[in-house]
């Protein structure tokens, strides 16, 4: 434990791995288990917002299960593309070293969220509306993404001295991982859960394409 | 089949075009073993496009998935098939000394690093024809992918093709002094100014004479409006669900008019 919290500390220092170097594997599987962890904490609190009594605890069972699941299914569908664009750069031999900056960089932003959790308790407590709760939600992983963003650009900071190619296949990441990871938020919902609604892993007919919905808002807006 | 994927690894990671491994004037990779790892990309990013016809199709349409899946590597060699011996032709009127099986190589090469940028994007490509339901969105980000895929491709044949031409020209000089290895500068610095590490660098130095890069442009343009077309012609490769399945569609109009109608059906 003090072990796991140790470790934890030196993700959201930037502290570099003494064992990264021998054991890469292991490395990249604890970063994993931060993820999984941090996100099925916030996951859990979120969940709570139509409260834990009777079939509403699976509500924060789902939301628990949906936030790592939003993060690592999104880092897997757009890892192959970025390491096929590695390769291309030249830059193949940094992978080892990149792979463990995105993991991480997931790891500290749920790490952040986790953090932000009480936060999120306390708003609950305090306001019943189930917009506005989205809406704080909203927030909050804005506030994450930030400091994920941050934990990113300072592991890619080495990277980028070694060759500047870093920069532009970094651009390259947040515009594949934001563009699949919108659709992927989209898809997951409900994270909250409506209250007047009973709990569900995915809301029924809830599938369609994020970019397309408000595309047509603002087409709606524009022509109206 | 495991020799072929390390070809293909080569190339992408540019290491089959060095300067050094260029030095024959050729781009040694083995083109049949290549040709058969592109198929098998393009089978995989054709499934991976297929997926829409088996979610948004009541009963699912596992033949347009067999389809797409056959398609893709056949968009890929069709087109090669078309416009290689104008490519061929042109690159020797502009004065190349490229033979006809190194242009061949070379044309495998980068429809190889296409494919694999192709082939990469299936998840991505999978992923939101499972969740969405909206034809024009498919076919405009199949569109974007597959743009990109190209012109990634079409970079790497246009570098490739640079740095050819100036072993060519240093064959033809005298043999220039060896490069002194300045103390001043690290080892992968200067390595990487003479032998660049990436595929998709750029050589720096020699200027090509402007008959020889106009000749590259309209390689550049000829690959692109035929394999654009030519997609065309092998449509559907996602299928409109509101059309029963074909293999093929009847001619008629053209790629750049279908791209602008989509654009203005998004968000109908």
């Amino acid at each position: 434990m003090t072990g796991f919290a140790l470790h934890a500390d030196m993700l959201l220092r930037g502290t570099p791995e003494p064992d990264a170097a021998r054991r890469p594997v292991r490395v990249l599987l604890r970063l994993a288990a931060f993820l999984v962890i941090g996100g099925a904490l916030y996951g859990a609190v979120m969940g709570t917002f139509g409260g834990v009594a009777g079939q509403h605890v699976w509500q924060v069972v789902f939301s628990a299960s949906k936030v790592p699941l939003l993060l690592l299914g999104t880092f897997l569908i757009s890892l192959p593309s970025f390491f096929v664009l590695n390769t291309l750069l030249g830059v193949r031999g940094d992978f080892g070293q990149v792979l463990r900056a995105l993991v991480a960089a997931q790891a500290g932003l749920t790490l952040v969220l986790a953090a932000l959790a009480p936060y999120t308790a306390f708003w609950y407590a305090s306001c019943g509306d189930y917009a506005l709760a989205i809406l704080f939600n909203g927030g909050l992983f804005a506030v994450a993404s930030l400091a994920g963003q941050f934990h990113l650009r300072r592991a890619y900071r080495p990277l980028v001295a070694r060759n500047p190619r870093h920069r532009l296949l970094l651009r390259v990441w947040l515009v594949l991982y934001v563009f699949v990871g919108v659709q992927m938020g989209w898809v997951l919902r409900p994270f909250v859960g409506d209250p007047s609604l009973p709990p569900q892993f995915l809301r029924e007919g809830a599938w369609g394409n994020a970019y397309v919905v408000v595309g047509r808002m603002i087409w709606s807006v524009l022509t109206r | 089949m495991w020799r072929w994927i390390k070809e293909l690894d080569r190339v992408l990671r540019g290491e089959a075009t060095r300067l050094s491994a260029l030095k024959g004037g050729t781009i040694r990779i083995p083109a049949i073993g290549l040709t058969v790892v592109i198929v098998l990309l393009g089978l995989l990013a054709g499934f991976c496009v297929g997926w829409f016809a088996i979610f948004n199709r009541t009963p699912p349409e596992y033949r347009q998935v067999l389809a797409s899946a056959l398609k893709v590597p056949l968009l890929f060699l069709l087109t090669l098939a078309v416009t290689f011996p104008s490519l061929y032709v042109f690159n020797a009127l502009g004065g190349s000394r490229l033979s006809l099986p190194s242009v061949f190589r070379l044309l495998i090469a980068a429809m190889s690093v296409t494919l694999a940028v192709l082939a990469s994007f299936g998840p991505i490509t999978a992923f939101f024809a499972v969740s969405t339901e909206n034809y024009s969105f498919m076919v405009l980000l199949n569109v974007a992918l597959f743009g990109v895929a190209g012109l990634l491709g079409l970079v790497f044949l246009l570098q490739t093709l640079h740095r050819l031409s100036l072993i060519d020209e240093m064959t033809a000089l005298p043999p220039l002094p060896s490069a002194q290895p300045d103390a001043g500068k690290d080892a992968a610095q200067s390595r990487g100014q003479n032998d660049p590490a990436g595929a998709l660098d750029r050589v720096p130095g020699h200027v090509l004479g402007a008959h020889v890069k106009a000749v590259f442009r309209c390689w550049i343009v000829v690959f692109a409006l035929v394999g654009a077309q030519m997609a065309w012609v092998l449509r559907p490769f996602i299928g409109d669900p509101r059309l029963p399945f074909v293999w093929l569609r009847p001619r008629q109009s053209n790629f750049f008019e279908a791209v602008f109608h989509t654009i203005q059906s998004l968000f109908r």
